[in-house]
């Protein structure tokens, strides 16, 4: 039996993305649906994945059109108070190879609202693979449920096998979830925080900066609680775009509604944090005094490093940040990064060039090798962060740090080791 | 409509009841998917596989691998993990995609032995019907495929067909082993639950064959006609919770909603009640006592539901008959909730 295939940083980053190998390539091998990344292969099943993501706007209701393998996990999401918001138009074998229920789809709109104790703001219809492969029209479809219904409806592509895609599901459904933002007059003190489907935690200081800059209306999809509030995002003077898979909804604002706006990353260096706010300060005319959040958390990092010294930690995928970026951040700040669990990209590719310039040695694995089956840990380590991480070092502190109040920029690195001493504090 | 589900989740399907019964026997199993199958099964549909380990795989279809049938691929990779990870067989488990593009299973199951040289079990699932298809073709296949050996019968030895967390809820099999010893064996296997590929060679030792589900039967009959291996069906591992509460009961018209064979195990406790069984699942006319309901839809549960002082089911059934004013008695069932709690 094969060990965990692994590749140094030196190594990957000599070799360039060009020439990755097979087992970083998840076209090139079967995928694993470890333990360790189920949210991977199944997104609806933790988290936002599009199921979840689709009931974003508020007083929304889905119906997923699907064989009932497709919606089977959806259960879980009934623990969080989905139930009554899920409807399900179940396909049989005839169905997915004739299309013939396509037809029955505005009946069962108008079912499932008799079913309703309120008028839902909004029917989100949801579509998977089958769709995919007989290539509906479901914009089509969502208009002839709506001639019959008369409320919104407005579909969700749940295509898992467009993964790789420009333009994959959480991309698309991120698109969905603003269609319905209708143009309006645009108030000057307003913006949009776009990328997440809930809110940033609410210390972040990127509230204090915008506000200190003449913003006096934030708005962020996951704090909408009524259709209203929903709909106003749409007078916003520009949105501010958290999260590079919500792009396309971005530009398509921009198109709609006249909406610019303007891209940020999630970052955990401390310098690259304060280069973008000052190019964002750049961009709307205003100079943000960040000092405060800046001192607040490099004085936690080096209240950290003191107190553990210079630790080696693990860095998962299943985590609020990007695996390459927080372990060239830890290495930076004079931490060991012996391994990392990620999802190589070309988009990450550059960390992973600085990572090899400082740490060499780091391994990186895929997730999704099957090789991982047979995963050992053969490197000294001494905590962990992210949640397939914890899963390889049941045995080592750590943090999954994939909460759903999003970390971003200062107060994000001051939560990251607030929480990682609170977990070593606790192995003690 | 009869296919829109307005209250409840849906079931566990086909797929998920195939990849159960190989999780255990130590070969490669693929679901042909783009990996959300995948997911769902190893995510939702499989409790073991936080517990146990085993060579579970999303093919990882993409888009353009399904519109030009690159059928190639699929044993390349096949063959590749076969050189990664040592198996008995490889087993292929299909889903919607596959279905959808009319996938030819006995090519895949050529080439994957030409290339492999391993038997290669395919499962022509396509996720839109119940857990229990999807197992009764994997029990008929792995039996018909490896239990090939007359060998001499083992008298006190007791096999269990049926035996998957979907089913009973179990990881293990401790509780069923124990039951069955009770019931006078001296050695007791459940395929495919703590116990792997060798005991299903081994089958014909079996003196023999407890089924537990509708899904083991077409397995035992053709161990039956095979081995000679007589069978019998039933359930030996009610909860007692369950159990207790339903031998309380008197004089109640009583609806007990599981897979046939529990169902059927908890009704032949139930005295000075009348008690009728019904099933989301597959039902076996020749194993009833009595009238059964085969529940299609939400609808039909509704109105079975609708006449009764008691219902016996799981709990997440009960979201389907908000005007229930009876008693509700827990009775979980995994492929129902995805969850069973023992």
């Amino acid at each position: 039996m094969k060990n965990a295939y692994y590749i140094t940083a030196a190594a990957l980053a000599e070799r360039g993305f060009a020439d990755l190998p097979e087992e970083l390539n998840s076209a090139k091998h079967m995928i694993y649906s470890s333990p360790a990344t189920l949210d991977y292969n199944s997104p609806g099943a933790k988290g936002f994945g599009v199921k979840r993501a689709g009931l974003a706007i508020p007083g929304s209701v889905m119906l997923l059109v699907a064989p009932g393998c497709c919606g089977r996990n959806t259960a879980l999401l009934n623990e969080l108070g989905y139930s009554e918001r899920f409807f399900y138009l179940m396909l049989d074998d005839t169905d997915i190879v004739t299309g013939r229920y396509l037809k029955k789809i505005p009946k069962a709109c108008a079912e499932l609202l008799e079913e309703c104790e309120t008028p839902p703001s909004a029917v989100v219809i949801c579509i998977t693979c089958v769709d995919a492969l007989l290539g509906t029209d479901m914009e089509r479809v969502c208009r002839s449920c709506e001639d019959l219904t008369g409320v919104a409806t407005i579909p969700a592509y749940m295509y898992a096998l467009t993964r790789e895609k420009r333009l994959p599901p959480m991309a698309l459904v991120r698109k969905s979830v603003y269609s319905l933002l209708k143009p309006q007059k645009r108030v000057s003190t307003a913006c949009n925080l776009l990328g997440f489907f809930s809110a940033l935690e609410d210390r972040c200081e990127l509230y204090d900066l915008l506000r200190s800059a003449g913003i006096k209306t934030i708005g962020e999809i996951g704090r909408c609680q009524t259709f209203d509030e929903y709909a106003a995002l749409s007078g916003a003077n520009f949105n501010l775009v958290l999260n590079a898979e919500t792009r396309h909804a971005a530009q398509d604002m921009q198109e709609r509604l006249g909406i610019p706006f303007i891209e940020l990353t999630r970052l955990y260096r401390l310098d690259k944090i304060r280069n973008q706010y000052k190019l964002l300060g750049q961009a709307i005319g205003a100079e943000f005094d960040d000092a405060e959040y800046y001192d607040a958390a490099s004085a936690k990092i080096t209240q950290f490093r003191e107190k553990y010294g210079d630790l080696h930690i693990a860095v998962g995928e299943c985590l609020n940040a990007d695996s390459f970026e927080l372990a060239l951040a830890l290495t930076e700040y004079g931490f060991h990064v012996p391994e990392i669990y990620g999802t190589v990209g070309e988009r990450n590719f550059v960390f992973i060039r600085r990572l090899a310039a400082v740490s060499p040695d780091t391994r990186i694995y895929s997730n999704l090798s099957p090789t991982m089956l047979n995963y050992r840990r053969e490197t000294e380590i001494d905590a962990v962060i992210g949640n397939d991480a914890m899963y390889y070092h049941k045995d080592l502190p750590g943090i999954g740090f994939q909460e759903e109040e999003q970390p971003f920029g200062y107060r994000g690195v001051t939560l990251l080791f607030e929480k990682l001493d609170a977990a070593l504090t606790e192995g003690e | 409509m009869s296919r829109l589900l307005t209250h409840l989740s849906p079931l566990a399907p086909d797929d998920s009841g195939a990849c159960g019964v190989f999780y255990e026997l130590g070969g490669i199993t693929v679901i042909c998917d783009a990996g959300g199958c995948a997911g769902n099964v190893c995510g939702f549909d499989e409790p073991r596989w936080h517990e146990k380990s085993s060579a579970l795989f999303s093919a990882g279809l993409r888009d353009m691998d399904a519109i030009l049938g690159r059928d190639e691929l699929l044993i390349r990779k096949l063959t590749k993990i076969t050189e990664q990870i040592p198996a008995a067989f490889t087993a292929i488990v299909g889903t919607p995609v596959p279905a959808v593009i009319a996938t030819d299973y006995q090519a895949l199951k050529r080439m994957a032995e030409k290339k492999t040289g391993l038997p290669c079990i395919p499962v022509e699932t396509d996720g839109t019907r119940g857990y229990d298809f999807g197992e009764m073709l994997a029990y008929s296949r792995i039996f018909r495929t490896f239990a090939a050996e007359q060998l001499p019968v083992r008298n006190g030895k007791c096999g269990v067909i049926g035996a998957t967390p979907l089913n009973t809820g179990l990881t293990n099999a401790d509780k069923i082993v124990e039951a069955v010893r009770e019931m006078g064996y001296d050695e007791v296997v459940c395929f495919g639950l703590d116990s792997g590929l060798d005991e299903i060679r081994r089958t014909s030792e079996c003196a023999h064959l407890l089924v537990i589900s509708p899904s083991g039967l077409k397995a035992a009959e053709y161990l039956h006609e095979k081995f000679g291996t007589p069978f019998s069906v039933g359930y030996p591992v009610l909860p007692e919770d369950v159990t207790a509460k339903a031998q309380a009961l008197s004089g109640k018209r009583v609806l007990i909603v599981h897979q046939q064979f529990a169902a059927n195990a908890l009704r032949n406790i139930i005295t000075n009640c009348d008690v009728t069984c019904g099933t989301w699942f597959m039902h076996d006319s020749r194993y009833d006592s009595g009238f059964t309901y085969e529940f299609r839809d939400e609808n039909s549960f509704r109105e079975a539901a609708a006449g009764m002082d008691v219902v016996i089911a799981d709990p997440m059934l009960r979201r389907a008959v908000p005007g229930f004013k009876g008693e509700w008695i827990d009775f979980p069932h995994y492929a129902v909730s995805g969850s069973a709690k023992w």
